[in-house]
């Protein structure tokens, strides 16, 4: 049945307010921009300009990254050994070595922890900042609330007609929109840019027409198109708002900047070696172009943590590799000068269980996890908080998911306390007690 | 003028408000003066009388209180009045207050009776300034875990927890009755200690010295037994206002007691509309520049009251216009009369292509096919139209559509029911549709569905919602029209349901018994029974009492022993006497049909939101009833109104109309539809996983089955809860998607399509272009657009290659997308 309320909670007639009705984000962010509470909200300078968000679905260890404990027990501490990093006084795991160079150029937070402890809910609540409303199963894909790359569409728009949120190869659990709708669910490019043949779809010509024959295409729909249009704002006709994303999408196919950030083929063979020749080196790569491009939130939705079995060698075999690729997205953010306005962040669901089970894996663990955080203005070389000896719980600047999606929003140059309204005209906020973390800001 | 002569006007005055006419003003002709209210009483703690002016003309006298209005007191000892007509007590006794505007005067008798002598009492005389000041808003306090330590109940529902917050809790800082100065209730809305909210209240302000006074007295609960509040009232109850006009508004409240309290400064207000009309936190109304209608609602303590205000068209329409407007049925008649009333003009009828494109649109979910446009513009019958929608009505793809649609509201997730459960709940939805099975005999089934949920679709609802309170939110908002979930957690702030009205509902489903596997995500593969269990309760969240079941109103029958409760509740719900029942469907069917809905959301139907034309949403709702719940019927109903048949586009008396249905408003075509199109447009099919080859995409059993196009096309997610709903809005992605996609790209260019076929044929390029247009139009080209089309076809060109680019270029343009 149609529904002609947005999922922002304004009804056409409230849109036709702003001039004219569904027309891009502007316009609404300012309508609830009015409908917050001014006393509640503060400006904040934004340090970021795009935020990257590799995100490690499953929930990885923090004892095999970030957060080693050696002086616990053989059936805690596991097979791996804690090696130190380039700055003094933090130890991390030996499976990151290439991370450990560069520690000083991130920051380490050990003392995140919440109390959901199964991937449904847990990915919910990293994701979003806010816990899942009611319990929800393990394989769950839930969303209850907007997720931050929906948030930031919502509040950023697009720029150079480029969608605002990528998500790649697919879409997280929780990363959706939620009650802000449809339009700021996250594009997913799922071809894998290791391939030889990789393009974008559908922002680049389809396979075998050419340019010029494109362009006749574009003259002659031009010609065809006789449909009348009605001048008049007041008549809120829906057609004048598809001219303009035509519009931009013809801006986008021929814009060069926006086609050139989709060509990985342009960088050259070593810098995407180092990148990694695997799909995920290579999405790390696209999506420092995306940034380049001026995308502001980008998703690598990375599967396959959930290490219930078999992790010490699942780890000897992806993670080399894996970490490589971010230690490489880091300093090539760097040395281009992009991560002083770029938030990198890793992180998954949760951490795992301090004992090694029978199958010498670890088990979901949502008392401790580790998250990395860098760019942005964030001050390398910290780590923030800290578990206890055998690393069971979080016990030092005990942090929470609403601490972290705060310190996003923030460094993104959101009030995380802006209000905003469902379509059943419940306000709520971006985050709940949305408090940064201070060391990050 | 005479003192009789004015003493005569204040009785008229009386005497009209007493017969409670709205149209107070018909009678003031002659001095053309009408003051609200016509006597004032005042007494207690803090009394106020906000006085009202109207000039002459009824229902669009002007507001004068602001603008030419004089008060003076006649009898300053006992009363004063301000210079914005707020009238307030100076010593007990009786008084005049004189009004005098244009010429014109009148007087207002004001008896002052006991000044606050009695105890302020906590609800009458506290909690309405916790609400006027948002303090218990859902934004701060009321929110559910409060700010910064302190909770309030939400909009001040909960007179003891709030009590309990501010004089118990915080070891007695937020109420210090030792120091009452230096209570936190007071210095933090003051702003003399740092508040998170702000300054809230000014000092010396009634509200402070009302606060105070009560810390003062000891801050009692309850100050012996005050009137129980009954209603309240806003004045007036109808405005015609031009463009940027001003209107005033003064709510009472009215007490058990008979006595009444100006509570216009303390209550808050909202427009339905902001965009026709706003209305200040004071109770000022403003008029926009648009024209149309808005509802004002005034909420004082959990009741509310209504003014519609209108803004007609500038500009006179003779009235024979509206009489010469053709009438099909009943609608044409609301719909015309809603127009008259805002001086609009209708749209001129559209053509037989727009109609026949609308309606296979409408009804069957498809674009018309060549043949089938061809054959309708060929048609000279006068009753082609009717013929065209029966045709379409016993189609197939009637049932798919529409099956379609419910499958919108009520597809579970088979990540969470599992595979098997899905389809089945789907193969019921389109069976009653296929069987045009009456609406209250479909509902009857769901709501009192027993068996396995292997076999027996309509039991899915029941594994898919658990426990009772999920089912309650479900059941009224899908059939009712009402939403209840607000007051699953504290009083609805819109309505008058709270927390008991919400789980007497859910009793109802306290008695549901589920044998078998239940749910275990993400698999969830296995069966499940459901059957009529013989104990369970539901009981109330804070009270902890158990709550027979209950209607939302009315009463349902008595239940005989071991009787399954969901049977008294269907019956309840789907009885023609359920007003709500009928009219919900009908605005949902409205609404599709018309690009926009009598109320809006579709299923929010109630006082405080109501429809832009409630005569015409109450004879929909009759008339369904009346056709036994026929679905079919009802649409065609729709389809067969003049107003239906209107074109889109606007004249220059209702290009503003955006509710009013003078002219169609353009809807995009749902996903699926437009998918459906590019496909027999093409004449390459999609194929889907999990589905027969062939199939198109309103026949998808789940929403879960990959699609990059639906998904770019807004389709409801059922991953989301609430359910995201489905959006009609265009957006980049669409744009991209059709202009760039491969899949779309290989359908243009199949071996197989419909181009290379065109390209092949002997067809002349005339006749290739005519075929073009009909399939992606539904109409044909004229003969300019002919002349452009033909002339691509130049000598040596490639046939087929031309005839690819023309229908890309077809498909890419606004009129292939929207419904006209």
């Amino acid at each position: 049945m149609a529904m002609h309320v947005n999922c922002a909670g304004m009804s056409r007639r409230d849109s036709l307010k702003l001039g004219l009705g569904g027309m891009l984000g502007a316009g609404f962010v300012d309508l609830l921009r009015g409908r917050s509470l001014a006393s509640e909200t503060e400006a904040a300078p934004a340090k970021a300009k795009s935020c990257i968000l590799i995100w490690l679905d499953g929930g990885p260890t923090h004892y095999e990254t970030f957060d080693p404990k050696p002086e616990a027990p053989a059936e805690i501490r596991g097979e791996f050994k804690p090696i130190p990093t380039n700055v003094a006084g933090i130890d991390v795991c030996e499976s990151v070595p290439e991370l450990a160079r560069i520690a000083d150029k991130y920051a380490l937070i050990r003392s995140v922890c919440h109390e959901q402890g199964n991937h449904g809910a847990g990915n919910h609540y990293m994701m979003t900042g806010a816990p899942t409303r009611v319990p929800v199963g393990c394989g769950a894909f839930v969303s209850f609330h907007p997720s931050m790359g929906s948030f930031t569409a919502h509040e950023r728009g697009h720029k150079n007609g480029l969608p605002a949120y990528f998500s790649m190869p697919s879409m997280t659990r929780s990363g959706g929109p939620n009650f802000l709708g449809a339009q700021y669910a996250p594009f997913e490019v799922d071809s894998d840019p290791n391939g030889a043949n990789f393009k974008v779809r559908d922002v680049q010509l389809p396979r075998g027409l050419e340019t010029a024959r494109f362009s006749d295409r574009k003259e002659l729909r031009q010609q065809v198109d006789s449909l009348k249009r009605f001048a008049d704002k007041a008549a809120g006709d829906p057609v004048q708002a598809l001219d303009q994303y035509y519009a931009q999408g013809y801006g986008l196919v021929s814009s060069i900047e926006a086609q050139k950030a989709f060509n990985i083929h342009s960088e050259s063979p070593q810098l995407r070696d180092k990148y990694g020749r695997n799909s995920f080196g290579q999405r790390a790569l696209l999506a420092r172009r995306l940034v380049e491009a001026g995308v502001p939130f980008i998703t690598l939705n990375e599967g396959g943590w959930d290490h219930h079995g078999d992790l010490f060698n699942a780890f000897r075999q992806r993670m080399p590799a894996f970490e490589a690729s971010i230690a490489t997205l880091i300093s090539d953010l760097d040395q281009r000068g992009l991560l002083e306005s770029t938030l990198v962040c890793v992180l998954g669901e949760f951490g795992r269980t301090p004992k090694i089970n029978k199958d010498a894996g670890r088990d979901h663990w949502s008392s401790a996890m580790s998250i990395l955080m860098a760019g942005a203005g964030i001050r390398g070389g910290q780590v923030i908080g800290a578990t206890d000896r055998q690393g069971y719980a979080a016990v030092e600047r005990v942090l929470s998911p609403e601490h972290f999606v705060s310190t996003v929003y923030r460094k993104l140059g959101f009030d995380p306390n802006k209000i905003y309204y469902t379509p059943e005209g419940r306000p709520t906020h971006m985050v709940s007690s949305g408090t940064p973390i201070s060391e990050l800001m | 003028m005479s003192i009789c002569q004015q003493f005569h006007n204040v009785v008229r005055v009386a005497v009209c408000l007493l017969l409670g006419c709205g149209s107070v003003l018909a009678n003031e002709a002659e001095s053309g003066l009408v003051v609200y209210p016509a006597t004032i009483t005042l007494s207690g703690d803090n009394p106020r009388q906000q006085l009202l002016v109207s000039g002459p003309g009824g229902a669009s006298g002007a507001d004068w209180t602001t603008t030419v209005a004089r008060f003076t007191s006649e009898t300053p000892n006992v009363v004063a009045v301000d210079a914005a007509g707020v009238v307030t007590p100076v010593s007990s006794g009786t008084g005049v207050v004189r009004v005098e505007a244009e010429g014109r005067v009148a007087q207002v008798s004001v008896t002052v009776g006991d000044l606050a002598t009695a105890l302020l009492d906590f609800e009458r005389d506290i909690q309405p300034y916790m609400a006027r000041f948002g303090c218990n808003a859902g934004a701060c306090h009321g929110k559910q875990r409060g700010q910064n330590g302190f909770q309030l109940s939400l909009l001040g529902f909960d007179h003891d927890f709030d009590h309990y917050a501010m004089v118990s809790e915080a070891r007695g800082r937020r109420v210090s009755v030792s120091t009452p100065e230096e209570s936190l209730l007071l210095t933090k809305p003051l702003g003399t200690v740092p508040h998170g909210g702000g300054i809230r209240i000014t000092k010396d302000s009634t509200a402070h010295r009302a606060i105070l006074r009560w810390i003062e007295e000891g801050a009692t609960r309850k100050a012996g037994t005050p009137p129980a509040l009954v209603k309240v009232t806003v004045w007036p109850t109808e405005r015609l206002l031009v463009r940027d006009e001003t209107q005033r508004l003064v709510v009472t409240a009215h007490y058990a007691d008979g006595s009444t309290r100006d509570v216009s400064s303390l209550a808050q207000f909202s427009s339905s509309d902001s965009v026709f009309a706003e209305v200040s936190p004071e109770g000022i109304v403003k008029a926009g520049k648009l024209t149309g209608e808005a509802a004002i609602m005034a909420r004082y303590e959990g009741n509310f009251a209504l003014t519609r205000v209108s803004m007609p068209l500038p500009g006179d329409v003779p009235e024979a216009y509206y009489a010469s407007l053709p009438r099909a049925n009943f609608i044409d008649d609301h719909i015309w009369s809603s127009m008259r009333r805002l001086g609009l003009k209708a749209s001129e009828p559209c053509s037989d292509a727009t109609y026949l494109r609308r309606v296979t649109i409408d009804i069957a979910g498809r674009v018309p096919t060549v043949d089938e446009a061809r054959s309708f513009l060929a048609d000279s019958g006068s009753d082609k139209r009717e013929r065209a929608v029966e045709r379409l009505l016993a189609s197939p793809d009637y049932a798919w559509h529409w099956a379609n649609k419910w499958a919108d509201l009520l597809r579970p997730n088979p990540y969470h029911v599992g595979i098997k459960a899905t389809v089945t709940y789907d193969d019921f939805i389109r069976d009653a549709f296929r069987k045009n099975q009456p609406y209250d005999q479909f509902v009857r089934e769901l709501l009192t569905a027993k068996g396995s949920t292997w076999r027996e679709g309509q039991t899915v609802m029941f594994r898919d919602r658990r426990a009772p309170d999920e089912l309650t939110t479900i059941v009224s908002q899908l059939f009712l029209g009402t939403r209840l979930e607000c007051a699953k957690c504290h009083h609805h702030p819109f309505e008058v349901w709270g927390q008991a009205d919400y789980y007497s509902f859910a009793a109802y489903f306290s008695r549901l018994g589920r044998k078998g596997t239940g749910i275990s995500a993400p698999i969830s593969g296995s069966e499940e029974f459901i059957f009529t269990a013989m104990s369970g309760e539901v009981s109330h969240p804070l009270t902890g009492q158990v709550l027979p079941p209950k209607p939302l109103f009315g009463a349902t029958r008595e239940l005989a022993a071991g009787e399954d409760r969901r049977q008294a509740l269907a019956e309840w719900i789907t009885s023609p006497d359920n007003h709500l029942f009928a009219r919900t469907m009908a605005n949902r069917v409205w609404t599709d049909l018309m690009g926009v809905g009598l109320v809006m959301p579709v299923d929010d139907l109630r006082a405080t939101n109501p429809a832009t034309n409630e005569p015409l949403l109450v004879a929909l709702g009759n008339d369904f009833r009346d056709h036994r719940f026929d679905i079919k019927h009802l649409i065609r109903r729709i389809t067969s109104s003049a107003a239906y048949s209107l074109a889109s586009e606007p004249n220059e008396r209702n290009s503003m109309d955006t509710r009013n249905y003078s002219r169609h408003y353009r809807q995009r075509l749902r996903g699926e539809v437009l998918l459906d199109a590019v496909c027999e447009v093409t004449g390459v099919g999609e194929e889907f996983v999990a589905m027969p080859s062939g199939s198109s995409a309103k026949e998808l059993w789940t929403h879960r089955i990959e699609s990059l196009f639906l998904d770019a096309f807004g389709r409801p997610n059922e991953n989301q809860d609430p359910p995201c709903e489905r959006t009609s809005d265009t957006t980049v992605v669409q744009a991209l998607h059709v202009m760039n996609s491969d899949s779309i790209a290989s359908k243009v260019t199949s071996d197989a399509g419909r181009a290379a076929a065109l390209g092949k044929s002997d067809k002349s390029p005339a006749e290739i272009v005519d075929e073009l247009y009909l399939a992606i139009y539904s109409r044909l080209p004229t003969n300019a657009e002919r002349e452009i089309g033909v002339g691509l076809y130049k000598d040596g060109s490639n046939r087929r290659l031309v005839t690819e680019d023309l229908m890309w270029a077809l498909i890419n343009t606004p009129e292939f997308w929207f419904k006209d």
